[in-house]
């Protein structure tokens, strides 16, 4: 037995190995090692945070969690329009002026470097260097980090990011970097050949490993796994991986390798990406001018609506061949890619080597033009010095709130609400709900796909019902995936994230059925006897009644009915009562009036009153986004009149005990704008009046 | 006070008001998904005590209709449900649609939100202000063809105070030997009932016209015990037979 045991020991330590990570900077590795975040700031703190230092004008507050150890962080304006970054150092609830960090000022911002330390809940702690980054007039920073660590494996290079940003390894979002093809350089870009989740195994000479993470990420344990094939490299210099096609309008079969002799654009792109649809007509003139000196596109949209892919294809005329899956970000040419952006397109040689990526369209025509004066030649030219540059990294931007666990009875449908809030400054786009791994007898009914504006939120509700069979066991918790994506300028994302639903069996659905439904239906027979017994003494049934009117109206105050009444009165969205229209929420600004805004000179600060359940709000809210997304000096707070009324209150947004909502302070003037009603040139005017 | 339900038609978004319309906060219950026990408990309890009386005694858009009270008209019994469907509808469209449907077209609304709104310079004329002036247009051109117009056929706050009318302590009675069924109160009833025969049932507000108008001093109303006396047979309300038996309070 010990011998046995020893045996074991032995086959499982010898296959792993242990190798130690030590801090590095980033700059050593690529710009990849640097991950940034859009982090969000409120008008008040989260917790209770004193700030002791000289008066600020404004202070918005962010709190930034690095393991278990969390720290506090003020921007605040001085009365002399300075911008200051205090971050709670010693972590003692009280922001001291000493506590304020230097910064220096960056073209459309302010930049702060601060050493913080993580504390994972396991392992130890340690050093977490963070640049914190203030976009011009805005309510949010970013912050660029990562904590990157390197350390060497079989001679090769390996480094281990903390993604997320949370000061823990070992999470989702963290990655590995490992130097793979041994040229001295990873690539470890969103889509590079060697860069690896944690839960992926990588290939160095025909063996494959896959590593465990310690919370403190001090060292990696390797270890053999099955072998995995090695992710083609993407970079230019390189092969372009082949595939096969079916062409969208003529069905017949083509393959990339069947294009070799020509230069060759190929472009991932779909119709609903504005940025791809922008650079459409410039495509279309560049294919007009080269198609007959030998250059091709080809086109893999990654729509899913085939009548919107036939629409764009005939009224732009597009004559080069599409690639179609309609499985939107499924594509299998997308995947073979690794394309997790678009539009991405990709220049070929005429001997099929990827030369460049996503140019500019000057920087497109000359290189076409370059590449086929080209002769054809055997060897592969040199790889370009370096890929080209990302400026964010695609990051999850939605939070998701899911309740901690629903009742479930078999043959009942469920109901969940999910609350998805968008903590970014940019709008999620198409968010959509599937199970990846639901269970035989569930089925579920998820919402149609919906944007989330800005900062927005949106609340959906699932349908899951459970058929059984009758005596299985329930799965604890199902998973819920949230796929959309997202446009920063010219680049678009897709992103999922998943969360669990957790489930107990035999409760009922939403406690639905431990509410005393039976006071109602009483209450409602009672009424519905008196009406039969009318003409007769009704002594005794009225005196019932109003027992069962005293039981419903005190269980309701208990449940907190009283209360949501008050809220709902003492908010007046005007398009819920019918006294302005009711909005969607996206705004669309007419491109004279945003230059307007573009153009405004001064620096102004809009307050948006907005409640949960006001109609018209997220159009409010999304316009204002729209209005400080062109100009860097107009800055945008969102307060929820319900739960911040002092703040309502003093603003004047409150009339008669009421908070009336939407309404926009222009904090410069102190001007309410009410309503959503010519709201852009309303805001206009009222900007013009800030001396 | 904004948590008080105040048992008449009135607009929460009024300048003045300081109560909860219960049919607006029906609908926002609906919408947010609860079931509304708060509310009906409420409902009940200022039902079994007057009854529809708070329409004719303390509501707000009740006494608009009053104020316009130029002409009786019998009540066309055929319209009476109606109420019931806007009640219904309202409920169900909030379900739904997820949306204040009968707000946005509540002449209440119109006469003390969207006017006072648009005359303080909140609200521009779009629209939804258009919609509510053409709602209030046609029930002020009612109530003056018909009195009590929207309380008789529309009204959705009456038709949830209509079901307690019969069992609430607030109740007419009639001294049966001391009425000669000279129809006087159904002259002077603005509903356009007769009272005589249909004291409480769910088409009277319990306003008391009646009994001012009654020579015989045969209707008074007052608070007491609900019910009959004792002498009135099982009736049924779809059996609209001979039977002049009317609910009386001992």
């Amino acid at each position: 037995m010990v011998f046995l045991l020893a045996f074991l020991f032995w086959a499982f330590s010898v296959q792993a190995e242990e190798i130690r990570l030590v801090p590095e900077s980033p700059e050593n590795l690529g710009d990849w090692a640097k991950v940034v975040q859009a982090f969000r700031l409120y008008p008040t703190p989260s917790r209770s945070v004193r700030y002791e230092g000289p008066t600020l004008a404004t202070q918005l507050w962010g709190d930034l969690a690095l393991g278990q150890a969390r720290y506090a962080l003020l921007l605040g304006v001085t009365p002399q329009n300075a911008v200051e970054l205090y971050v709670d150092l010693d972590r003692d609830n009280r922001i001291s002026p000493g506590e304020k960090l230097s910064g220096t000022r960056v073209s459309g911002g302010m930049a702060w470097t601060v050493s913080l330390r993580s504390e994972p809940l396991q392992g130890s702690s340690f050093d977490y260097p963070l640049q914190i980054l203030w976009p011009e007039g805005r309510g949010y920073l970013f912050l660029v980090g990562g904590a990157v660590r390197a350390g060497e494996f079989r001679g090769r290079r390996i480094a281990l990011v903390d993604g997320d940003l949370d000061g823990v390894f070992g999470t989702k979002g963290d990655f590995l970097a490992v130097d793979v093809d041994g040229d001295g350089k990873i690539y470890a870009e969103p889509d590079g050949h060697e860069r690896f989740s944690l839960n992926e195994p990588f290939t160095l000479g025909g063996e494959s490993f896959r590593a465990e993470v310690p919370p403190d990420g001090r060292s990696l344990r390797i270890s053999s796994a099955a072998y995995t094939p090695p992710k083609v490299p993407l970079i230019p210099g390189s092969p372009a991986p082949n595939f096969t096609f079916r062409e969208f309008q003529t069905g017949e079969n083509l393959s990339l390798a069947s294009f070799r002799g020509k230069v060759v654009l190929l472009d991932f792109w779909a119709t609903w990406c504005p940025p791809c649809m922008a650079s459409l007509p410039g495509l279309l003139e560049l294919y007009r001018e080269f198609h007959a000196q030998g250059f091709e596109i080809v086109g893999v949209s990654l729509d899913e609506s085939v009548e919107d892919l036939r629409r764009v294809i005939a009224s732009y005329g597009i004559p080069w061949p599409i690639a179609f899956e309609g499985k939107r970000w499924d594509n299998s040419l997308a995947n073979l890619w690794r394309v997790y952006q678009i539009p991405t397109a990709y220049l070929l040689d005429k001997k099929g080597i990827i030369r460049f990526r996503d140019l500019e369209a000057d920087a497109l025509r000359k290189a076409v033009s370059e590449l086929l004066s080209e002769p054809v030649t055997l060897e592969a030219p040199a790889p370009a010095p370096s890929m080209p540059e990302v400026s964010l990294r695609p990051e999850p931007i939605l939070e998701l709130r899911v309740p901690k666990e629903t009742g479930i009875q078999e043959g009942k449908a469920a109901k969940v609400s999910v609350r998805v809030i968008n903590t970014s400054p940019y709008l999620a786009e198409e968010v959509r709900f599937s199970f990846p791994d639901l269970p035989p007898g569930w089925e579920v009914e998820v919402p149609a796909p919906f944007n989330v504006p800005a900062f927005g939120e949106r609340e959906a509700r699932i349908q899951i019902l459970f058929k059984g069979p009758a005596g299985k066991s329930l799965p604890a918790a199902v998973r819920l995936s949230v796929d959309y994506h997202y446009c920063i300028k010219d680049a678009c994302f897709q992103m999922s994230q998943e969360e669990k639903i957790a489930f107990v069996l035999g409760a009922s659905p939403e406690r639905a059925l431990s509410l005393p439904w039976w006071i109602l239906a009483l209450l409602a027979a009672g009424v519905l006897l008196s009406w039969f017994l009318f003409g007769r003494n009704l002594t005794v049934l009225s005196f019932v009644l109003v027992g069962l009117g005293v039981a419903a109206l005190l269980f309701g105050m208990f449940w907190g009915q009283a209360r949501q009444s008050q809220r709902i009165a003492s908010v007046l969205c005007t398009s819920c009562v019918g006294i302005e229209e009711a909005r969607a929420p996206t705004a669309e600004i007419p491109a004279a009036l945003l230059s307007e805004f573009q153009n405004f000179p001064k620096t102004a600060h809009l307050m948006v009153f907005y409640t949960l359940w006001c109609k018209s709000c997220p159009y409010a809210k999304a316009l204002v986004a729209q209005i400080a997304s062109v100009n860097p000096r107009i800055s945008v707070e969102l307060i929820d009149a319900d739960e911040k009324r002092a703040e309502a209150e003093a603003s004047g947004v409150i009339r008669n005990g009421k908070a009336v909502v939407p309404a926009i302070v222009i904090r410069e003037t102190g001007e309410i704008l009410f309503g959503t009603e010519d709201l852009a040139p309303r805001i206009l005017a009222a900007l013009r009046e800030i001396p | 006070m904004t948590h008080l339900v105040f048992p008449g038609l009135h607009c929460y978004a009024c300048p003045l008001a300081v109560t909860v319309c219960p049919i607006g906060l029906l609908q926002n219950l609906v919408i947010a998904g609860s079931i509304p026990f708060y509310l009906l408990g409420v409902l009940a309890l200022y039902g079994l005590v007057l009854g529809r009386g708070w329409c004719g005694w303390f509501c707000p858009f009740g006494t608009v209709n009053d104020l316009l009270a130029f002409r009786r008209a019998k009540f066309v019994r055929a319209l009476s449900p109606l109420k019931i469907l806007v009640l219904m509808g309202t409920v169900v469209a909030a379900w739904r649609l997820l949306d204040t449907w009968f707000c946005k077209l509540c002449p209440a609304a119109s006469l003390t939100a969207s006017l006072p709104y648009f005359a303080l310079g909140l609200a521009q004329p779009t629209t939804p202000f258009w919609i509510h002036m053409g709602t209030l247009a046609g029930t002020v051109l009612g109530m003056v063809l018909v009195s009590r117009f929207w309380c008789r056929y529309l009204c959705p706050m009456g038709a949830l105070l209509s079901l307690f009318n019969r069992a609430s302590f607030l109740g007419l009675r009639i001294r049966r030997e001391k009425c000669t069924e000279c129809k006087r109160c159904s002259t002077a009833c603005p509903m356009g009932i007769d009272p005589y025969l249909e004291g409480n049932s769910s088409n009277c507000i319990k306003c008391g016209e009646c009994v001012e108008a009654c020579p015989h001093k045969a209707l008074s109303l007052s608070f007491g015990f609900p019910g009959g006396s004792g002498f009135a047979p099982l009736r049924f309300p779809w059996v609209r037979s001979g039977y002049r038996g009317i609910s009386a309070h001992k």
